[in-house]
């Protein structure tokens, strides 16, 4: 039924797929998810979609090898079917007028804030994209962010790239030079906890989208739960965007930090950036690729 | 007298003369005449016509349940149960569980072209994710399920109605009218502290990982989620059951805490004591105070206060209250929270013109079971509020007829 249509290799262990999904794409808007469960019995993961085609019915996801499911996921061959893709989850993000937009992600955010770019964008603000990535190897989708935003900064942590550093202190100067009136920020806890910390202390508003484990991604688990403004809400039916300030990031921490931690978890979306032992065709290939 | 005890109106003493006389496949027939899932009920309805029965005084009704099981367990036979004639009319539910399910079968057989919209990847609902194997095993659930689609239902999964298709857009579709039977499977959170520490799950996802993604210990996929050796279980209802017999045999020591006494539990009292048999540690009379964490923010007990009856005020009420002075530390790793659910209503955030009753159950008209968008009805949990199964597949039943009623006039 959701047959893969394409699948592309963007750098080593992050992958691209198009499935054929015409009911999902006929609804999707920037912000939301699908839930994803490669074949029967396995655990359903939710997955920002970060492209649409109506018209010819698809949607594509970008994604990270990082355990089980998400492995199986990108070893299914093209023309095979996903045994199950539900969507679009969640609310869409509310994409206003409001003048000068920071995007900001990390790893695996590129993928996700790309259509929040491109509305924002087509909505008639000036948007600027901040991309942070470990090395010039794990930057992904740089020339769609230029062409998404008015202005990208790069940073990467070891410098082989643009600016040497990590992302918020781009957001750092851009603030300081009073500039910015929104944030929109994807990645690792810790980076969307320090641009919340940065855009308090100068009244910016600001939105995060927080992906924590989904188990059913419909609101009957629980395990999504997020401490926002005190109350405990569902991130998969109440989110994933919410209110940067309001969002008790340490209560989230202390929660995924147990998740990582225990051994075999095949589903940690986002917060264990170790790479794989990949082959030797996989760093040809990834070679070719960032390049 | 007993008939009365069933909400679906099955004929209890008509089966079981029956089943007296040997007519087994008469009595399924006869069971199979009001209920479309005998086999099911025979396992976990919970049998509110056996304390009906004019027995049931002596403490001794006669186990109507386990006849149930018996007859559709030995006696299924090919309903003679037809569709009639079709009338071409399309009819859309929302929700494959018990009350959706039901009503795609009452439907069915007065001739609408039902199809049933379910956002899990195959249909059941609460029956499959939520109640363990077992209690019910799958292949009992499949092979009822497969009845109902024999009967033309087409039942489409992956499909959650409100965000896949709105409810208008079916509507344009060509279907005359929609039914949301979403039950009540939203997980009702406990104001605990350290309610959000690793090691803290609610009973639904505790369930839902071990039904859906076969983590159980006989498979080949490694459980999938940080889970101690001693687990303690809060709640007295069936989920917080079920969640301590299935950890019983995923081989862990489980504690299973409630406020109330043993007789007071929401579950059936056979079931309480399987699960005793089983190895489930039953803690009456206590309450959870706190969870503790230990240095890597992990679960590192339960505290728990002592409960009993008193009579404070000297009138003759006796509450429960907490026992001054008797809190005490449970040695555990891992803390399953089922204290309750409530109603999935989810679908009025994206559908502005459905109305909310205060407890989150969806408002229908008491007569014609209506929403306020003309064609659209409601039944099951979602309108009830959480109860038992047999109570919503009778909501579902009686929203069927609802349904014909609005179009036939």
């Amino acid at each position: 039924m959701f047959e893969i249509l394409n699948k592309q290799i963007v750098t080593q262990d992050i992958k691209r797929i198009d499935i054929y999904a015409p009911d999902i794409a006929k609804k999707v808007e920037p912000g939301q998810f699908v839930r994803v469960s490669p074949e029967e019995g396995d655990e359903h993961i939710p997955l920002s979609v970060v492209d649409w085609d109506r018209k010819k019915g698809t949607i594509s996801f970008i994604f990270q090898e990082i355990g089980q499911t998400t492995g199986k996921l990108g070893s299914l061959p093209i023309n095979e079917p996903i045994f199950s893709v539900l969507g679009p989850l969640g609310f869409a993000s509310k994409i206003e007028k409001k003048g000068t937009v920071v995007c900001i992600a990390t790893g695996i955010g590129t993928a996700q804030i790309l259509p929040i770019c491109r509305a924002y964008q087509k909505s008639g603000n000036k948007v600027i994209g901040i991309i942070g990535a470990k090395t010039k190897k794990n930057l992904l989708l740089e020339a769609q962010m230029r062409i998404a935003c008015n202005k990208v900064f790069i940073a990467t942590q070891d410098g082989t790239y643009e600016r040497k550093g990590l992302a918020t202190d781009v957001l750092k100067d851009l603030v300081h030079k009073k500039e910015v009136d929104f944030v929109y920020a994807i990645g690792s806890i810790e980076m969307m906890k320090e641009v919340c910390r940065l855009t308090q202390d100068n009244n910016i508003p600001t939105r995060v989208q927080l992906k924590p484990i989904m188990v059913d991604c419909l609101g009957m688990c629980g395990s999504c739960r997020v401490k926002v403004d005190n109350k405990i809400v569902f991130a998969c039916v109440e989110g994933p965007e919410f209110d940067g300030h309001k969002v008790d990031f340490d209560d989230f921490i202390r929660r995924m930090k147990g998740f990582e931690e225990s051994v075999p978890c095949p589903h940690k979306t986002q917060f264990n950036q170790q790479k794989k032992e990949s082959g030797p065709l996989m760093r040809f290939l990834s070679g070719i690729l960032s390049d | 007298m007993k008939e009365r005890g069933c909400p679906l109106g099955i004929l209890i003493p008509g089966f079981i003369r029956f089943l007296r006389e040997g007519h087994l496949q008469q009595s399924y027939l006869e069971i199979s005449e009001r209920n479309c899932f005998p086999a099911i009920c025979g396992r976990i309805c919970s049998a509110p016509c056996e304390k009906a029965c004019i027995l049931a005084k002596d403490g001794n009704p006669i186990a109507i349940r386990a006849l149930e099981r018996f007859s559709s367990d030995f006696g299924k036979t090919r309903s003679k149960k037809e569709p009639k004639n079709r009338n071409g009319k399309k009819v859309a539910i929302a929700g494959a569980g018990p009350a959706g399910l039901t009503a795609a079968w009452q439907l069915a057989l007065k001739g609408y072209q039902v199809t049933v919209f379910e956002s899990m990847d195959k249909p059941g609902g609460v029956l499959r994710y939520g109640v363990p194997e077992f209690r019910l095993p799958k292949r009992i659930l499949d092979g009822e399920i497969n009845d109902i689609k024999a009967l033309g239902v087409e039942i489409r999964t992956n499909f959650l109605v409100g965000k896949t298709a709105a409810i208008e857009d079916l509507l344009k579709e060509g279907y005359q009218a929609v039914l949301l039977a979403t039950g009540a499977g939203i997980t009702k959170f406990m104001e605990l502290p350290g309610a959000n520490l690793t090691g803290v799950y609610y009973g639904e996802e505790f369930l839902m990982r071990v039904n859906l993604m076969k983590m159980n210990i006989f498979s080949q996929n490694i459980p999938a989620f940080p889970i101690g050796k001693k687990i303690a279980v809060v709640g007295s209802g069936n989920t917080a059951l079920d969640c301590a017999r299935a950890a019983v045999r995923l081989n862990r020591e489980v504690t299973l805490i409630f406020r109330r006494t043993q007789e007071e539990m929401r579950v059936r009292q056979e079931d309480c004591e399987y699960g005793k048999e089983e190895g489930v540690k039953l803690e009456p009379l206590t309450r959870p105070v706190e969870v503790l964490s230990d240095a890597q923010n992990r679960v590192g007990g339960l505290k728990c206060i002592r409960m009993d009856y008193a009579d404070v005020s000297g009138d003759g009420t006796w509450d429960l209250l907490p026992v001054p002075d008797s809190e005490f530390v449970l040695d555990v790793d891992t803390v399953i929270l089922a204290i309750g659910h409530r109603p999935n209503s989810l679908i009025a955030k994206s559908e502005s013109k459905l109305m909310l009753n205060d407890n989150e159950t969806v408002y229908v008209d008491p007569v014609t079971r209506m929403t306020p968008i003309p064609g659209v009805f409601a039944a099951g949990n979602v309108v009830t509020n959480a109860g038992p199964l047999v109570s919503a597949m009778a909501s579902g039943i009686k929203a069927a007829q609802n349904i014909d009623n609005y179009l036939k006039s």
